[in-house]
Order: C-alpha cells, then structure tokens, then sequence
C-alpha cells in the first residue's frame, strides 16, 4: 500500500487497470460473457467443493441425482452398491434396447442400461453389503472421513444396522446425513417412493395433460422429473447445511419427502383451493394466466421425408405467445383474425376461458395448410415470439447448445463415445465450473482405490472379502 | 382398453383363440368395428368408460373402422402379431426409431462414428475385486473393433458431430 | 362450527367468500392422531427409531430452531418470472435476508390470475392493495423495494445495495443489466465478494439466448421445455389419442423449467459462497437457464440420440424403461401401480387375478413376459396395461390402494388438489398448512426442506405488497432516510 501521498498507483485508482480489463470492459456484453464462461476450459479451474467427500448409499434417480450435482461440483462421492448386482437402476433401459457393457466381469451378457445415465457422474464405485457386521466398521472408517452421506433406505433399516444417524453422529458430529424417500414420517411412512407416483400424488398430474372436454388424459412428464428435481432440492439443503456447519461445527439429519416436492411447485393451485374451493383442472397447451401464449399444430411436419418416425409425423407444433395488446394485434393481423381482435382487445377478455378456445382454433385453422417452419416464420417476421418445438436429433444438432457446450461429446474413460447433456451448463459458473469426467462406472470399479488407498485395507483382505462377496 | 377380445370364431375347423387387445386409453370411450389380427373377423363394440357397453358383435361384409394395436394366443405359446402389420393391427407411429427390436442393440460406433462400448460380451478386464482403470485399451481388448474403426477413419467417416 | 346460510349465487361474483379458511376451515377432517399412526411404526418394529425422528423433524417445531443461511444478504431483479423468484425463495426460506427490486409501477406477474378473473386476487388485509396469487406464493420471506433503475438516481441506488450483498440474482433481459451500467462486470470491482447469478429461459448469449417479441413482450415457460425436447417428449402418442384431441406433444400444468432453474441456480450459488467462503476465494458470475437445468434432468434422451440415432417420443401415462411403472384410467379417475423386479411383477399378478383372473393367466403364461428387460418391449407395454386397465375399471383408487398395498406394491390414486390437501400423510406431516399471511389465512405448500434437524427450511411471510420496504431496506442498506425516499417517490425513482 503507497504511502506517500504524492505517488499515485493504478491499482489505487478506480476502472480498468491493464489493456485486458479494459478490453473487457468494452466488449459486447454477449461476448463477454462466452469468454467469461470459457466453454472446454473447464478442468483447468478451481473445484468448487473442494475437499468435500460424500457417501452415496443411493439407487435409482432421486437420492443418487441429489449427490451427482456434488459430485459435478467437484466433491468427491463413493457410491456404495451391492456386490455383483449394483445399483436396480443400472438395469433400466428404454424398450430394453440400450445398454453399455461391461457391468461387471463375472456378468458378461449384463450391461448398464441408459437409465442409469446423468444420475452418476464422477462418483467412484465401491462394492459393500452392510448385511456383514464386519463391513460396517468398515463403513464407519469411511464416515470419519466424509462430510455426509444421502440414504434411501425404509426407515429404521440403517438404524437396526447401527449405520444411522443416531450412531454416525457419535462417529463424526460434522456429519450431514440425508434420508431421501417417498413421504416421511407419518402413516405412509414405509411407501415406497416413485418419481410417478409423486406426480400423481402431489397433484402435478391432475394439472397437467389435455383438457377433458377435448378427450384428454392426465399425463406423465416425459421424465422422472421429480425424482430429479427432488434431487436437486436435496443438495440445495445439503449445501445450507454445510454452510450452517461453518457456524455450528455440527452436522445435521435431513429427512426429505420426494413426494413432497410437486405440492411445492404447484404455484397458485393451493391458494386458490383453499380461499375459493376452485379445484385446478389440466388445460392442455395453454395457459390459464396469459393468453395468446400455447403451442398449436401446424398443418404439417417440417420433415415428411424422414426416416425417423419423430421426425415424420410429430414436427408440426409451435409455441406462439402473444399476450401483450401490441403481440396480440399483431398476430390477429398477420393471420386473418381480425374479428378475434376486435372480441378480444383487452387482456382480460381474451384469458377467459371460452376466448382460449376460439382463440387457438382460429389459430389452428390458419395453420392447418402450413409446415411448422411457415408457421414459426411467418410469425417471427411479424415479430412475434414464435418458436418450434423441438425434438432430440434437433436439441443435438442446436448451434446454440453446442456453442455453450451444453450438448457436447464426452470420450468416456472406460464406455467410449457418448453425448453428454446439460452436465457442464445446469449451472455455468465463472471461476468453478462443474464438469464431467465420466458417465459411470462398472460395478466396484474402485474397489481396490478405495479400500486399499482411502482405508489402507490389505490386498489379501480386499481378495478374501471379494470371495465371499461381502464386496 | 381396458378389455380384450377373445376370438372364438371356427376357422378351418378349430376355433380362432386370438386375443385382441383394446389398449387403454384409445377405447377408453370409443365406438365402432375392428377386426381380429388372426382371421379378420369384423366386430362391432362400444365402449364406455373402458366397459364393453355392446358387443363384440360380428359385422360380416363390413370394413373395421380399426384394428387392436396387439393380439396373441395363449394355445400357441403366445405367438403374436404386433403393431403395423397391414391387415391385422394398425400401426404405432411414435416410437424413437422407424423399427424396435425389444432387445439389447449391439453398437459399437456412436451416431458420429467413434467407439462405444455397447456391445456384449466385453472380454473380461478387471483387476483386484472388480477394479477398473480410467482407460477402455479397446485395442488390446477387442482389437476387430479397433480395426474396424482404423477403416472408418480412413474412409472419412468418422466426423466431429 | 357450520351454520345454515340462505345464499343467492347469480354470478361468480356471488361465490367469493363463501370457501374462505375462516367460512370453511382446513382441514375438513383433522389428521390421523400419533396413536393411529404408531402402529404402522410397531408394525416394521421400528418404533423408537421414527419416535426419534418425529421428534428430530416435526414440521412445528421449525420455527424453534436456526436458519442455515441467516448471514447471507441476497438482491433480487427480475420480471414476468418464477425462476429468479424461487431461486430467492430459496434464499429466504434458509433464513437469508432478501430484496427483490421492482420497478415502480411493480413486476407484471402481481397482475396475473387465473383466467383473467379479478375477483381471485387476493388483498392485502390491512392495505386493501392485490396482487395475483402467483405472485404472492412465490414471493416467501422476500422483502420488496420499488426502484426505476432505468434512471441515473436508480442506478446509483443500486449501486450502492449491490456493494455489500452476497448474492445478486438477475432475471432480466441478456444484457440490460449491463447496458443500464449496472451488471457484473461494473458491480464486481466494487464488491469483488459478490455471486452474480443470471436466471433465465435459454441464455444471456448464444445463438438462441433469451430473447423479446418486436413490442418487447418478454419469453416466458414453456419456451424453455419446448426448446430442449422436454415438450416433445411428452403426452400420449398419436396412435392412443388422435392428434390434435389429447395425442399431442403437452407442456406440463406449471412453469417447470423455471423451478429448476430456480433450484440450480441456488445449489452452484450456495457451492460458489461454500468456495467463497471456507476456501478463501472471491466471487463469480454463474447463469442458470430453463432450457439447460432441465435439460440435465431429461433422463438419458439426448444420450439415447448419440448411441444410435434414436429421438424419443411420447408415451403417455407409461414409461418405456420400467413395466409396470404408469398410471392408467380407472373407474373413478387415474390409478398409478408400479412393479418393475420380478417379485413386485408376480404380485401384481397374484393381486389382480382375485378379481380378474385373465390376467394371471394371460401375463404370467407368457414366455415373453418372464424376463425383466424384455418386459419394457413395446408391445409388452400395450398388453400389460389393456389388461391392468381392464382391472382398474371396476376398481375405484381407494379400492385400488387398499388392494395393491396389500401385496406391498407401491400404487397411488392420482389426486386432484382438493384430495391432495386432505390427504391424512399430508396433513400429519404437512405437505400443506394454514398460514396467516398479509393476505388472510392461506394454503401453500411447505418447504419439503422443512424437516431437518437443526436449521430447517421455512416461510415467515408469504407475498408481499409492491414497495414495502422502500422505507426500511433503503435506510439500512444504503442509509437513506425516508425524506429523501418520499423525494425520490415523488420523482418516480422509487
């Protein structure tokens, strides 16, 4: 620090202090940010959760997702599967018709199906039956040296093993511990926990699908996507509670209701029950707050030529949002509703239900001779928010994803060539990115790494274990 | 949906014992004909909230409306016709690829032509109790697909997406 | 106590109050009492283990104990959204001190409602000003400034908040915030600490990054699921629904995308201030979009197009990688049964057939159907659900459970609100509860974060009304005090 007041630094002075940060400074704000998030540069960079090391006793999607998002932070998560079979999920693929191999040596026409994918980035892969009293000090040598675990088990089951948290937290006070399950304490206690069933559950699934009047169905999102979601919250309590660490010195137990997490996310659907007794029903495309604003089919698909049966027949929808006045008139005019404008002007109007209806036929009507690409330009033209629903092969072929490495190629270590989704960008960050050293692992894959290295178990005594399948 | 119906019409002098099934969702709520994948019989129904209000009554001489997407037979060890055949079932149209085997698809090159390792079996490689390295030594380990993939590259038809 | 009331119903008008909490309260049959749920815990023999664990996490205890993360200070700006908002609320149901900016005249999302109707917008009690309820549920434990930023004043008021806050979420348009002088690159010298966090739909850059319609109407869900095949992927297929009546690509009943990227975005910021703060470090700009955090979470179908050129499509209330794993119609609604290893498979078996027994033999004499893969055939999908199906016809989903859970399967009635808020599991422990807002009593959702030990998660306040805070946050944050706060309302500043 300059002392003498009549010695000016630049550090001192406020702004740009070198030609780089000036240049900086000036970019276009869209450049800046590509060079900021240095796409492909990712391992060189610091880990976020550096020194970080969870326990993964997880299976499926829910549980093992919550400690992927870790793992893709930088910790460092030994999943601990079942000797020989490993994880249930490993054994899901869609039509039966996907899978890598090997799974494990001693199950050569086994393989990891793709449903085991995205749940288990980066982890190393440890073979243990805590069945074996013996293989549960074995454990504890493990939880001296984490900072938590995440456990899926019914209730009570780790407890009667000496493995909860009741024990661990004698073990280790900085212990976080997680139980992610269906519901909790309470009469369901013991129910088994499916991304389906809390979509139907929790009432997700009674608002979404198509409308009944029109022959509609409740309908299944496309994924688990609440044993993902779930995921997600559960590493954002785990994150609070290491943060709540720093303060305390103490770890803590997490119970967390993946059935839970769709009431969450239901936005105005309990509110309204409760104050107005209005139950909320599915309305399809469209939106029950903002209208002009669903998708509509087109008359025809962008590529009827195609092999691909997506490709062929299921191209022709468009998301079309027009709710501000101006969007609104705009889209009258430029398809040859002029009459709805003049029903409709106010906002107001055009929400209501019965408009919604008229509304979108008329679209559909005007659309009904028309490609799904005529539809989106024609509309994007007249500058409206026009967008194509889009489907993998095109999600793949996305210059947008690809520039952003969100869809990128990963040469796994041990599987080869496979394509990688969202892993780096679910999260884009500056100066830590995440990232995705690998899709999986065999089964016990670092058997040896972990119990030899980590536990200074012997080499005879890891044999002797693997023998009598204790690993 | 939600029902099925079992084909006893005499053909050939044995009974037809197919089983059409009305897949749910579809014949939910829906009236009209179908016919039966194995002999083509015409049946009318009307279904009403997945009961079997009317029929099946058989309809001779009429077009079906549909067919089931799905039959077997239980006395012929469950041999069956699945969807798209003409004639029998109609087709099923949103699938991910043009064609579905139902079983494990043997690939051993990625959509951009560079090694998976999707193929079984995988010749034996672990180490101690199930250990694996961090390198696939496809080379060393199934050196045809290496090969294979030596030829690809020379050919160009490897590519970067 | 209900009374008899003489009601004349002429409009909808009419209807209003009449289900009020205090009209009709909640819940309409109290939930089961400990003695009815402690032998469900006897019956597994694990009795003291969940005595512990009522104790350790029961829901009303919440407010007796620490927030995790009461040190924090986050900012919030954004519109039109739920993203930066349950990003904030994530914030602030940790016990972080929040502030969400708006400009004067207030976020458009406030004036939302469904179907356009006013008369379900909820007013503040003592104020008698509305707002959406939306807006209100997704705005918890958040304090609310007015400030125009789009002025100089604005600018440099914000400015200054922005010098000693740990968290700064923006949900504006890709630049705005930096073109206004206010964006990272110009907060960041001064507050070298700070977690920048942009939430949005598709980006800030690249070629499709988030952008407004000619008239600058902004892109809201589902334009995010519609871009990353999430749209796509679901609803039924053509060939079990006609296509344009139900056999369509479906976006999902709420925002989706938003409330993953509400929930990324607070993981990698809470792991930036984890780098931050225990590992000695400065902070970083992080974006989270819709698109992307759901894209992560779209199972394995980009993967699946890499391994052999395979593009999902929908399948409905079923799901292709697991049999039996779906919901199917059933005599009073949906009913969702799932089974996938060879033990629950037989079981579902050995329980449907007591009624019809076609199934047991039609499923379990099937070679086909004996291995566990081979089960998610496409065509052993449609014969495992006709037959499922033609059992749930007579059965109605309470009959259904009852049945089912007898042979420990997992099944489940799909419920509508009405069933879910009555639900007894979640009224024992609450998946929702009464709570006395500004707004009356009102049910929302409880924090599934809300049952831990220590520091659970929790809503203190639930909406709140445009600006009332201006007075209190200005002062503290930046030390203005209300004559000038009045001069710069006067001035549309604030």
């Amino acid at each position: 620090m300059a002392k003498d007041p009549r010695v000016t630094r630049i550090e001192d002075l406020p702004g740009p202090k070198s030609k780089g940060e000036m240049d900086e400074m000036k970019m276009p704000y869209e450049e800046y940010c590509k060079k900021l998030f240095d796409v492909g540069n990712e391992h060189t960079k610091p880990i976020a959760l550096k020194g970080i090391r969870w326990l993964s006793c997880t299976m499926y999607i829910f549980t093992p997702h919550s400690v992927a998002n870790l793992a893709e932070l930088g910790a460092e998560v030994i999943k601990i599967e079942m000797p020989r079979m490993g994880d249930a999920m490993r054994h899901t693929s869609p039509f039966n018709e996907c899978y890598l191999y090997p799974l494990h040596d001693t199950r050569p026409m086994t393989g990891t199906g793709l449903g085991f994918t995205n749940a288990n980035p980066n982890k190393y892969f440890l073979t243990m039956d805590y069945h074996i009293p013996e293989m549960v000090d074995i454990f504890y040598g493990l939880v001296k040296k984490s900072d938590g675990l995440t456990e899926l088990y019914r209730p009570g089951t780790l407890d009667k093993w000496k493995m909860s948290y009741r024990y661990l937290s004698e073990i280790n006070p900085r212990f976080i511990y997680v139980w992610g399950g269906g519901f909790g304490y309470g009469p369901k206690i013991f129910g088994g926990s499916y991304d389906i069933l809390g979509q139907a559950h929790a009432g997700l699934a009674s608002i979404t699908g198509m409308h009944e009047f029109m022959g509609g169905h409740a309908t299944k999102c496309t994924n688990w996507v609440i044993d993902w979601q779930s995921g997600n919250l559960i590493t954002c309590s785990i994150l609070a509670a290491i943060h709540h660490r720093r303060k305390t010195g103490l770890g803590t137990m997490i119970e967390f209701s993946q059935v839970q997490v769709p009431t969450r996310m239901l936005g105005h659907t309990l509110p309204m029950y409760g104050k107005f007794g209005i139950v909320r029903q599915r309305w399809g495309n469209w939106d029950t707050q903002l209208a002009a604003h669903g998708i509509i089919l087109c008359g025809k698909s962008d590529f009827p030529d195609a092999d691909n049966p997506q490709d062929q027949f299921c191209a022709r929808y468009v998301m079309v949002s027009a709710f501000q006045d101006q969007d609104f008139a705009e889209l009258c005019a430029i398809t040859g509703n002029k009459g709805l404008l003049d029903k409709y002007k106010a906002h107001k109007d055009r929400v209501e239900g019965e408009a919604q209806v008229e509304i979108y036929a008329a679209l559909e009507s005007w659309a009904a001779d028309k490609s799904r690409s005529e539809v989106a330009k024609i509309l994007q033209d007249a500058g409206i928010l026009a967008e194509p629903v889009r489907n993998d092969r095109e999600v793949y072929e996305s210059p947008h994803y690809r520039e952003r490495g969100t869809v990128r190629w990963l040469d796994d270590p041990l599987f080869g060539d496979m394509l990688l989704h969202a892993g780096y960008s679910c999260g884009l960050m500056e100066k830590t990115p995440r990232r995705i050293n690998w899709h999986w692992r065999p089964v016990g894959a670092d058997n040896k790494k972990i119990y030899r290295d980590l536990l200074g178990i012997p080499l005879t005594q890891i044999q002797e274990w693997y023998d009598k399948a204790w690993i | 949906m939600c029902d099925i119906i079992w084909c006893k019409k005499e053909v050939g002098g044995k009974d037809c014992d197919t089983i059409n099934y009305l897949d749910p969702y579809c014949f939910w709520d829906w009236e009209g004909t179908i016919n039966c994948a194995e002999c083509k019989t015409v049946y009318y129904i009307h279904m009403i909230k997945g009961f079997m209000f009317k029929g099946p009554e058989e309809r001779p001489g009429e077009e079906p409306d549909t067919s089931p997407l799905y039959a077997d037979k239980p006395f012929d060890g469950y041999s069956n016709y699945r969807d798209g055949i003409e004639g029998r079932t109609r087709p099923y149209q949103c699938k991910p690829r043009s064609w579905l085997t139902g079983v494990a698809d043997m690939v051993k090159f990625s959509i951009r032509g560079r090694p998976v390792r999707g193929w079984r079996p995988q010749p034996p490689s672990a180490g101690l109790a199930g250990s694996f390295g961090f390198n696939w030594d496809i080379q060393k380990l199934t050196p045809e697909v290496w090969e294979e993939y030596q030829q690809k590259l020379a050919a160009g038809e490897v590519k970067d997406w | 106590m209900a009374e008899k009331k003489d009601v004349e119903i002429n409009s909808r008008a009419d209807t209003i109050g009449l289900m009020d909490m205090d009209v009709r309260p909640y819940p309409v049959t109290p939930p089961p009492s400990y003695e009815e749920v402690k032998p469900t815990y006897e019956k597994r023999k694990a009795l003291e283990f969940c005595d512990w664990a009522e104790d350790s996490f029961k829901f009303e205890k919440r407010y007796g104990k620490d927030e995790s993360l009461g040190h924090l200070r986050v900012l919030d700006i954004g519109l039109w959204r739920l993203g930066h908002k349950f990003c904030a609320s994530l914030f602030g149901e940790a016990g972080a001190e929040v502030v969400s900016v708006e400009p004067p005249g207030g976020d458009p999302l406030r004036q939302l409602t469904p179907f356009g109707r006013e008369e379900y917008l909820l007013e503040n009690q003592e104020t008698g000003e509305k707002c959406g309820m939306e807006f209100v549920c997704e705005t918890v434990n958040t304090h609310c400034v007015t400030l125009d930023v789009e002025t100089p004043e604005g600018q440099e008021i914000f400015t200054q908040m922005a010098k000693n806050v740990d968290v700064l979420i923006d949900g504006m348009p890709p630049g705005y915030m930096d073109g206004l002088g206010i964006g990272y690159r110009q907060l960041k010298a001064a507050n070298p600490k700070m977690v920048y966090i942009w939430v949005g739909m598709l980006g800030q850059w690249g070629p499709w990054k988030d952008k407004q319609s000619k008239f600058g109407q902004w892109e809201l869900e589902p334009f995010a699921s519609c871009a990353n095949s999430w749209v796509h992927n679901t609803g039924l297929a053509q060939d079990l629904l006609p296509r344009g009546k139900g056999g369509d690509p479906t976006r999902s009943g709420v925002w989706l995308a938003d409330y993953v990227a509400g929930a990324q975005g607070f993981l990698n910021a809470c792991a930036a201030l984890y780098w931050r703060d225990e590992l000695g470090n400065d902070g970083q700009m992080i974006e989270v979009t819709g698109a992307e955090t759901l894209m992560d979470i779209i199972d394995f179908d980009i993967t699946w197009y890499g391994f052999n050129a395979s593009i999902k499509g929908r399948s409905g209330g079923w799901d292709p990688n697991l049999n039996q794993y779906a919901w199917n119609p059933c005599k009073d609604g949906y009913m969702m049964i799932g089974g996938q290893t060879d033990k629950l498979w037989y079981n579902i078996g050995f329980c449907l057939e007591n009624d019809y027994d076609m199934f047991g033999r039609l499923i379990h004499e099937d070679p086909f159907l004996k291995e566990m893969g081979a089960r998610n055939a496409l065509h052993a999908l449609i014969k495992t659900y006709t037959l499922t199906t033609r059992w749930l016809r007579d059965t109605n989903r309470v009959e259904a459970e009852t049945k089912l859970m007898a042979y420990q399967l997992a099944a489940g009635p799909l419920l509508y609100i009405d069933e879910v808020a009555e639900f007894p599991h979640f009224k024992y422990r609450p998946w929702q509860y009464v709570h006395e807002t500004d707004y009356g009593p009102l049910l929302i959702a409880s924090s599934p974060a809300s049952y831990q030990l220590y520091a659970p998660f929790r809503a203190k306040w639930v909406g709140r009304d445009l600006g009332f805070d201006n007075y209190e946050i200005f002062l503290k944050w930046t030390g203005m005090t209300q004559i000038k706060v009045n001069e710069l309302m006067a001035k549309g500043v604030i």
